[in-house]
């Protein structure tokens, strides 16, 4: 029975077949290798650009100089860093405990769901900057007041995306539950959460980038910096100062922070996933 | 096939199978569905319910599972020896109902873990290497064959060692070797069980049924069945001769096939 599907496939050389893998080896390379270039050309346009035309640093600084700056002053640009950091992932795990639970209390009571999901959304459509004023003149605690602009921000792709999960668990497994006399508590354990399980991460992935966003855009509502302010304080201060390469400077480790999350949850999601969800499994074509 | 011969007496805590009865009527939107009919699945064999779709066959089966359906049912279910049937039913759908994020052995045993007990994982893999599929045990259903999933799902309504077993439609999608070695398996490993077999294939029918209705109109009647007993031969003249006559009755007494 297995030999069918399994047996080796014996070596098929027509032309079709050796096109078909160039295409293969082509695209495993290219994935890496493409962005890279395409990223490497345009430091190298955004260099020959700043030192053809003459332009002054404090205009728009060379990749070479917001380098030295990176360098410079990373023992400043690292402290803010760490702050923004840690503001953006404790975000995302009360986003997470908070759109996860949300999400299993709507699905176990209508009830609850019909009356709270409204406000989930309101909080969603409205803007953060118009809320984060109201939040930092009520919320004493800078710290407090940063973490739940940036958690209002992440909390919903993660309810939304696993209250949809929840809720699309096959219906003919829950009649199987059923007949298996499984318990309400059962059937969420063993059968709604693996099966929200790809929906949650997805939603996970979209929330990480929403927590950096919401830190950052936080910070620049809260303003007054201090001790213990973040990446994003720190490109306002060095406006103020005129100081260009620094802004530049602590962008790009704010783009980078954001990559990171990125690939960090997608990693994540490919190693819970890949060995049986259908978004994940890699299929020969 | 590496099945053929494996006996798996030994392994098995054998339950005296009940038979069943279904009476009563259906009632859709207060209108009258079905009935009052009488389905009564004799102890310890298998009965077939063959119809058209649409005909109601699969909503009898939900009601004796006490599924939800559209179909409220007046009237009761109930087993020979009085005892309630809520866990001693094991069910096999169309589908074949595999948890995707459970691998082979942990669909198998599914059903003890959610009963809080200890998974048998001896008679588990005894059950998969009885469906063909040893070796596979850690593979998740996504690297598996629709047959092979099918067979895993058998094995799960094994591992429930359940005395009373519906099966709807549950060869529907495999293709016709498979089918025919999933009918032959099923029917040699649940011996001795209750068993109803919903289906609208003839052919399947007449093969594997002790007792075989024909589900028309919301009545049931009882067709005749060569003498042999099941699992038939699917190219016997006795089977093939019934297949005949099934075809005739599904398409309307007296029309030209």
């Amino acid at each position: 029975m297995t030999s069918l599907t399994e047996g080796s496939a014996p070596e098929l050389v027509d032309v079709e077949e050796r096109s078909r893998r160039r295409r293969l080896a082509f695209e495993k390379w290219g994935k890496w290798v493409l962005p890279v270039l395409v990223i490497g050309l345009g430091i190298l346009a955004w260099h020959l650009v700043v030192t053809l035309n003459g332009i002054p640093h404090y205009i728009l600084p060379g990749p070479v100089l917001v380098f030295e700056t990176l360098v410079k002053d990373w023992a400043l640009l690292l402290d803010a860093l760490l702050i923004t950091l840690q503001i953006t992932l404790m975000a995302l795990a009360i986003a997470v405990i908070g759109g996860v639970g949300l999400a299993v209390l709507f699905t176990q009571s209508r009830l609850v769901e019909m009356s709270f999901y409204p406000y989930a959304v309101i909080l969603q459509v409205t803007p953060i900057v118009s809320i984060a004023p109201l939040i930092f003149i009520y919320v004493d605690n800078k710290m407090a007041g940063l973490l739940i602009c940036a958690w209002i921000v992440a909390f919903f792709p993660v309810l939304s995306n696993t209250t949809l999960g929840l809720n699309s668990a096959d219906h003919n497994l829950r009649d199987l539950f059923r007949i298996y006399g499984a318990t309400r508590w059962q059937r969420l354990r063993y059968l709604q959460l693996p099966s929200a399980l790809p929906y949650f991460l997805g939603g996970l992935r979209i929330a990480g980038g929403l927590a950096l966003i919401g830190s950052v855009v936080a910070e620049y509502v809260a303003g007054t910096g201090g001790v213990g302010s973040g990446l994003a304080f720190t490109i306002l201060e060095a406006s103020y100062r005129l100081n260009i390469p620094r802004m530049f400077a602590a962008l790009l480790l704010i783009a980078a922070t954001g990559v990171v999350i990125y690939a960090g949850l997608s990693f994540l999601s490919y190693m819970l996933l890949h060995k049986w969800h259908e978004s994940a499994i890699r299929r020969e074509v | 096939m590496t099945a053929q011969g494996i006996t798996l007496a030994g392994r098995e805590r054998r339950v005296a199978a009940p038979g069943l009865t279904l009476e009563g009527r259906g009632v859709l939107e207060e209108r009258a569905l079905f009935g009052p009919l009488t389905l009564a699945l004799p102890a310890g064999r298998w009965t077939c319910l063959l119809g058209p779709s649409g005909a109601g066959k699969s909503t009898l089966l939900r009601l004796i599972a006490g599924l939800s359906t559209a179909v409220r049912l007046e009237g009761t279910v109930r087993a020979e020896d009085s005892a309630p049937l809520a866990g001693r039913i094991a069910y096999m759908a169309q589908t074949d109902l595999l948890c995707p994020w459970l691998d082979v052995l942990g669909n198998v045993t599914l059903g003890a873990r959610l009963r809080g007990e200890r998974p048998d994982s001896a008679r588990a893999r005894a059950l998969v290497d009885a469906v063909g599929l040893a070796g596979r045990e850690a593979a998740r259903p996504a690297a598996l064959s629709g047959g092979q999933r099918q067979r895993v799902a058998l094995a799960r309504t094994l591992m429930e060692d359940c005395p009373v077993v519906l099966l709807d439609e549950p060869f529907s999608a495999l293709d016709a070797r498979t089918r025919a070695e999933m009918q032959a398996l099923a029917a040699r490993l649940l011996a001795g069980r209750t068993v109803l077999l919903v289906t609208h294939e003839p052919g399947e029918a007449v093969r594997l049924a002790d007792r075989l209705l024909l589900v028309e109109r919301g009545g049931l009647s009882d067709m005749p069945l060569p003498d042999a007993p099941p699992p038939r031969a699917p190219d016997d003249a006795g089977t093939l001769a019934a297949q005949g006559r099934l075809f005739r009755a599904l398409l309307g007494e007296g029309a030209p096939a």
